[in-house]
């Protein structure tokens, strides 16, 4: 008994040890200043997908001529926020990095790890004015810079099958009376009217971002990020609230739209197969119903913006989604210089070209020339239009808040929508945030 | 000769220590365990204490996440819905398994060959199965969009019943082939003079099931049965490809709203005592369960024989 608890003790005092020496090397990687990053290079983190030809490409040009070589890391797919979020504080942080501007940023904002870009601008005012200002403004916080956009944009729109329509004889709403009348033709056709992928959850929030943006403005949900909460309780919420409700209990979206995703193709299938007319999507969808019938996605798949509501405070022209992404700075980086100056490429020609051809939408002042060597030149007009004319460009609520309300936050969506939640419910939910 | 060997080398240390190696033998072990479980334990819960987003230093709170973690109506509903897991992965699985590993343990061919086809779930990772099954059970063009008059809309991720009835089953496809090893391995250590003697005194089938089988079971079925809860409460990777939790937080059990804490909320501090929750309950539970069923004195089934 005697000799096993004095081992015991040893044991323990042998893990205490251990624990305290990981304790100081956290420690010690913890400090980095610009005196400990590499020398002579700067790294640009991107996340890994199909873009990254383009990224290749321009970073190439760019070692061309500087003295200062720029490495791309490529970091694969969907844990890119939180791999991020480990590396960002400490000795392997890229000097400039990949991000959906607004929220995505605004903690790093917050702990002090990201450089203004004033600085860059005021050397470089193009930095600003070449990008539409709706885009460009994404990534402003606190009234400061901190991105520049770095990929393509992606409007949220009212997609639909062309054939079904045709057949029903509805042509696409531009008013929200009309999208309530084809509902309920649709309806009686036994034609599942809109297609929802609600299993993902951010699928149905983008229904609660254009309802909103067109009863109550863009004023409120502006309001609401930046701390008022009151806002949510307001007469132009519920009545946005009471809009979304009608559309539900109209039957717009069938009944089991909570076992649907549009992420394992299920709802782009009902559209593209006709089981339904519409679905309100990015403008990603193209390429996912291209990859899938190239047939369907050239003569069949029909796009409109998000219908007006009459007597709502929003302009039908204000679009949602994803204005673009960012490329930030952080503030640690050995050579910022260097950093304008790859930032700088993100309006040429080149990159413009280079992003056309493989179906991205620049949002420079530029992109207007070379819209007709995209893919589907139409189709690159339209979004190009919709998002030049937009009064206000909505960034995805769930990408605008920080990533602490994001599950919260698409929880109550769905709950509002399956009925879970009441309206008083949803209201509560959205101020706890 | 080689007979002879052992005999004389425990003839030789005698004493109490017959068969005992030294505390050396458990450094290794040792040394990992607490490298790998108590080090990041220690660490767990001192991070419970401190607000901490990965970015700049944790910041000691006090109990400030633990009196959240009272108030969090979420947390209380995921203890009911993990418990609710645990239970009906429990009544599930354990006849299922014990009925199939039973009739497995025979030596007959066809039972050798299906059997082994019956393992394959075993081979498979959970998350292969998970996207299997979720795309199995799509609404509109999976096994419920052939069978309106069985599923209905086909609504199964959309209400709290069904999404828990296909967690469940889920879980019951992966996890059932693995206890019916267990199963088979202890029927057939049964010795077969237990059920010549049961048939000299008359016992059918069905009588030597309850009576010998069952009783000669026991130490498996808390073996089998203590896997089960572990399993079940931490339980994480079918939540996350199956339901995300959801539809709103009815399926959003303790380990998978400590994951959404840490690493979609990227509040360490809250996720380390949800962590430190779940690490004492788990515990308690396993020491239950022992505690209860006698594991712990060892006592051999077969006794007496």
């Amino acid at each position: 008994m005697n000799t096993h608890s004095r081992w015991l003790t040893r044991s323990l005092a042998g893990a205490a040890v251990i624990a305290v020496g990981l304790a100081m090397a956290g420690c010690s990687t913890g400090s980095s200043g610009a005196s400990s990053r590499p020398e002579n290079v700067i790294h640009v983190a991107v996340y890994g997908d199909a873009t990254n030809k383009v990224e290749e490409q321009i970073v190439a040009t760019f070692n061309k001529t500087s003295d200062v070589k720029v490495i791309l890391d490529k970091i694969p797919g969907a844990d890119y926020q939180q791999k991020l979020q480990t590396i960002i504080s400490t000795k392997a942080a890229p000097d400039v990095f990949f991000n959906w501007g607004g929220g995505s940023i605004q903690d790093f904002v917050k702990a002090g790890l990201l450089l203004p870009l004033d600085d860059f601008i005021a050397e470089d005012p193009g930095l600003k004015d070449n990008f539409l200002p709706a885009v460009f403004n994404t990534a402003v916080i606190d009234g400061k810079p901190y991105g520049v956009p770095m990929r393509g944009t992606q409007p949220v729109m009212l997609f639909n099958n062309k054939t079904v329509l045709a057949a029903n004889n509805i042509t696409p709403p531009t008013t929200w009376e009309e999208l309530l009348a084809d509902v309920k033709i649709l309806k009686a056709k036994g034609i599942t009217p809109i297609a929802l992928g609600g299993a993902d959850q951010w699928t149905t929030l983008m229904w609660y971002e254009y309802i909103y943006d067109r009863v109550a403005g863009p004023g409120l949900f502006e309001k609401a990020i930046s701390g008022d909460k009151s806002v949510w309780d307001s007469a132009a919420s519920k009545k946005a609230l009471g809009y979304i409700k009608d559309l539900i209990d109209a039957g717009a979206f069938g009944t089991n739209f909570d076992s649907v995703k549009f992420t394992d193709g299920g709802s782009p299938t009902l559209l593209r197969t006709g089981r339904a007319a519409f679905e309100l999507m990015g403008s990603w969808n193209y390429s996912t119903q291209q990859s899938a019938d190239p047939d369907f996605a050239a003569k069949d798949l029909g796009y409109t913006a998000f219908p007006a509501i009459s007597g709502g405070e929003g302009d039908a022209g204000n679009v949602v989604g994803n204005p673009n992404n960012f490329y930030s700075v952080i503030k640690a980086t050995r050579y910022p210089d260097t950093a304008r100056d790859f930032l700088k490429l993100m309006y040429s020609d080149e990159f413009v070209k280079a992003s056309m051809a493989i179906g991205n939408l620049p949002t420079t002042t530029n992109t207007e020339q070379f819209l007709d060597t995209a893919a589907d030149p139409a189709y690159a007009t339209f979004q190009f239009d919709l998002v030049k004319a937009a009064p206000s460009f909505q960034l995805s609520w769930d990408q605008a808040y920080p990533p602490a309300a994001g599950t919260p936050l698409k929880t109550a969506v769905q709950q509002f929508f399956n009925g879970q939640l009441d309206e008083a419910g949803f209201i509560q939910a959205m101020q706890a945030l | 000769m080689t007979t002879l060997a052992p005999r004389k080398r425990s003839a030789r240390s005698g004493g109490p220590s017959v068969g005992r190696p030294g505390a050396v033998w458990a450094v290794p072990a040792t040394i990992f365990f607490a490298l790998f479980a108590l080090v990041p334990l220690i660490f767990v819960g001192v991070l419970s204490f401190t607000s901490w987003s990965g970015l700049a230093d944790p910041v000691f709170v006090g109990f400030d996440n633990w009196v959240k973690l009272i108030a969090d109506p979420i947390l209380t509903k995921s203890f009911g819905l993990t418990g609710l897991f645990v239970i009906l992965g429990l009544i599930t699985q354990t006849p299922l398994s014990i009925l199939l590993g039973v009739w497995a343990a025979g030596h007959q061919k066809n039972r050798a060959v299906l059997s082994a086809i019956y393992f394959v779930p075993l081979l498979l990772s959970s998350a292969a199965i998970s996207i299997l099954w979720r795309a199995l059970l799509d609404p509109n063009f999976g096994i419920p969009g052939q069978l309106p008059w069985l599923f209905g809309d086909g609504n199964l991720f959309g209400k709290q019943a069904s999404a828990i009835a296909v967690l469940t089953f889920v879980s019951m496809w992966q996890f059932t082939p693995f206890h019916t090893l267990i199963y088979q391995g202890a029927a057939r250590a049964i010795p077969p003079v237990l059920y010549q003697a049961a048939q000299i005194d008359g016992a059918g089938t069905v009588r030597q099931f309850f009576s010998v089988t069952l009783p000669q079971l026991r130490n498996s079925i808390i073996t089998s049965g203590i896997l089960m809860v572990v399993g079940g409460l931490t339980t994480f990777d079918t939540v996350l490809i199956l339901t995300n939790g959801g539809p709103g937080t009815d399926t959003t059990i303790t380990a998978f709203y400590m994951y959404q804490k840490a690493f979609r909320a990227f509040d360490f501090g809250q996720a380390s005592a949800i962590a430190v929750v779940l690490v004492v309950i788990a515990t308690a539970i396993s020491l239950l369960v022992v505690r209860l069923s006698g594991y712990d004195k060892m006592q051999s089934a077969q006794e007496g024989i």
